[in-house]
């Protein structure tokens, strides 16, 4: 299943590549990123499509939560693998 | 002030009166500022070792550790060391030298990105790129280690960087919030599960000491009554003798802690994280049992095994308000009594030493009152299995990494923890050889540790199981060459006794526990010796393989 996990970073030296990390080491495929900063330039806004065979996203989430560099994290919405293939 | 000097500075505002490294080029004006700045230096052989001191004084003294290294090898040498934190929670700040911010990225001499490669196992770290930021950094650093669930955080440190003037500093950061609350619902809905539960675990885990929660603990279980297994890390939540206590779980567990938790049918877990080691086939693990999930990290809670109730935040709190007594006597009678019937036996046959009699009689002749460091192996699981331990920083052992290495530096630094309560390092003949080089350090600060070096000429293990799971084709384990241990101890000005009969036990319990200095005891034991029971790789727990006494 596919998700989309949207995230607010501090603007701090690895908090991208400590993030991404993360996420591929819990099991998890970085299919897509979007990055841009916010009106502060002190924050990176990160949009990531990510897949998981299985694994919950819930505790990914607080995996996530735990950096030090990350603001805030949030689950955008739920695409079924499937259903792409369908379209 | 220099660079160098603002990060002694802010390490002894935290109250660091002692660090463990090992000096080179790039960490130089460090090293520099070291003299006479009030903060001792325990020079290591292999800054390996150096970051196992800095985890054993900090299991010990509840603080973080610090150590240090130069760039380059100096800096790639400590990642076992933070690696290890990392996996068994234990804060610690790893400082490594680096060179010069120009020369950064130009593959210049010694340099490696520490920062990259250490990335997946520290809980934060920093490249230093600003003088005016060592404070802050230094203070941040030590409010993440040390909060929450632990760890390390690692600070990358340019030698100019090091050794360049500070004009002001930048803001310095606000004090860390303390530990989330448990909710109040959550609690009262684990309280009512608890009431009406019949058959009740209580599952320690390393949090519980980590988190220095072990009164609160211990008041539960007083309260409760409920029959308590623990993990490795969890040794010590309560005294091993303490009625209640069923033993060690998982793998090598006890027989009646693994039969208990396959029949629950309600698990207390605290601070522990459903590790493989613990629970075998998780899919069969207590497979009729509800789970109270109580722990610090939020992200530990549903990653194996969906909680029931699930208590994120300060264990001591949560806890405190779960004092509710079931009424569980036929239960607690068929855990005890299971207790009894699978109680350890020590009636080896021969006269060889049957090492888990030689390390029951250890720790009961010092009545639990040491600090116990181990190696990994077969003899870590004697230790685990057979010796008296009183709470867990008197337990040190590589649960999440399993490092090879670690025990001789981690009582190195659980001496300069507490100086007063002796350190018996337990050791295998493959173990000792990783960081043997720190008998040097022994001799050079005239340390009164003890090792004792239980020796089955083999990586016992590893040949346990190409014994059992690999049709006993026995491959590259043999270590019938080893050199002369006790002759080995002598040439590094540490005094050595050599034993291979039961008769001498007494004469190595009295060394250990009596010798003025440091002292190693070389054991010889018998070479085919196992550990039992054992779980097979891929069954439950409910499959304990046994074996003879050897």
């Amino acid at each position: 299943m596919k998700r989309t996990i949207e995230l607010r970073l501090a603007r701090a030296e690895g908090a991208i590549v400590r993030t991404i990390g993360l996420i591929e080491r819990r099991g998890f495929a970085v299919m897509a990123i979007d990055t841009r900063s916010d009106a502060s330039s002190e924050t990176l806004v990160l949009r990531l499509e990510v897949a998981s065979q299985g694994r919950p996203y819930d505790v990914l989430i607080r995996q996530i939560l735990k950096l030090f560099d990350v603001r805030a994290v949030q689950l955008i919405e739920s695409q079924p693998a499937d259903a792409r293939a369908a379209c | 002030m220099k660079g160098a000097a603002a990060l002694l500075g802010a390490l002894r505002e935290r109250g660091v009166d002692t660090v463990f490294g090992y000096p080179g080029g790039a960490i130089m004006p460090v090293y520099d500022a070291l003299l006479g700045s009030g903060i001792r230096h325990v020079l290591v052989r292999h800054e390996q070792a150096a970051a196992f001191a800095a985890d054993g004084y900090a299991r010990v003294s509840g603080r973080p550790g610090v150590c240090i290294a130069t760039s380059g090898p100096g800096a790639t040498n400590l990642i076992t060391g933070i690696a290890n934190a990392y996996l068994d929670s234990v804060p610690l700040i790893a400082i490594t030298g680096q060179v010069a911010t120009p020369l950064m990225g130009t593959d210049a001499f010694q340099e490696v990105d520490i920062f990259g490669m250490t990335l997946p196992i520290v809980k934060h770290s920093y490249i230093v790129r600003h003088i005016e930021d060592i404070p802050r950094i230094v203070h941040e650093a030590w409010n993440i280690a040390s909060s929450g669930r632990p760890g390390p955080v690692l600070i990358d440190l340019p030698k100019n960087i090091a050794a360049g003037e500070a004009h002001g500093v930048t803001r310095l950061v606000e004090p860390q919030p303390p530990d989330r609350q448990p909710d109040a619902i959550w609690l009262s809905r684990a309280a009512a599960l608890i009431a009406a539960a019949e058959r009740p675990v209580i599952y320690a885990g390393g949090g519980i000491g980590i988190g220095r929660a072990v009164a609160a603990f211990r008041e539960f279980v007083a309260a409760t009554g409920i029959p308590v297994v623990s993990t490795l890390k969890g040794l010590g939540a309560v005294p091993t003798d303490e009625p209640l206590f069923l033993g060690m779980m998982g793998m090598h567990g006890t027989r009646a802690s693994n039969c208990a938790v396959q029949e629950s049918d309600l698990l207390i877990v605290v601070g522990a994280r459903f590790d493989d080691r613990a629970t075998g086939k998780l899919d069969g693990f207590a497979p009729h049992a509800r789970v109270i999930h109580l722990d610090v990290d939020p992200a530990e809670i549903g990653k194996l095994r969906r909680a029931d109730v699930a208590l994120a935040g300060n264990l001591a709190a949560s806890l405190a308000a779960l004092h509710v007594r079931p009424d569980i006597r036929p239960w607690r009678d068929h855990c005890l009594e299971l207790k009894r019937l699978h109680a350890w036996r020590y009636d080896a046959p021969g006269d060889g030493i049957y090492a888990p009699e030689l390390l029951r009689r250890l720790s009961v002749a010092a009545d639990g009152d040491l600090t116990l460091t181990c190696d990994v192996g077969q003899h870590q699981m004697w230790v685990a299995q057979h010796c008296l331990i009183r709470s867990p920083e008197r337990h040190l052992t590589s649960g999440g990494l399993g490092a090879m290495g670690y025990g001789l530096p981690a009582a190195i630094g659980a001496h300069f923890a507490d100086p007063t309560r002796p350190a018996v390092s337990v050791s295998g003949d493959g173990s000792i050889m990783i960081n043997i080089q720190e008998l040097a350090t022994l001799r050079r600060y005239g340390l009164p540790i003890k090792i004792l070096l239980i020796d089955n000429q083999s990586l016992g293990m590893v040949r346990q199981w190409q014994e059992l799971f690999f049709e006993r084709r026995f491959s590259e384990v043999d270590l019938s060459d080893n050199p002369d241990f006790a002759e080995v101890a002598r040439s590094f000005g540490v005094d050595a006794l050599t034993i291979d009969a039961r008769g001498q036990i007494d004469e190595a319990v009295d060394a250990l526990l009596h010798h003025p200095g440091a002292l190693l005891v070389h054991c010889r034991i018998d070479p085919a010796a196992n550990v039992w029971p054992l779980v097979p790789p891929g069954h439950t727990n409910a499959t304990m393989l046994e074996g003879a006494m050897r």
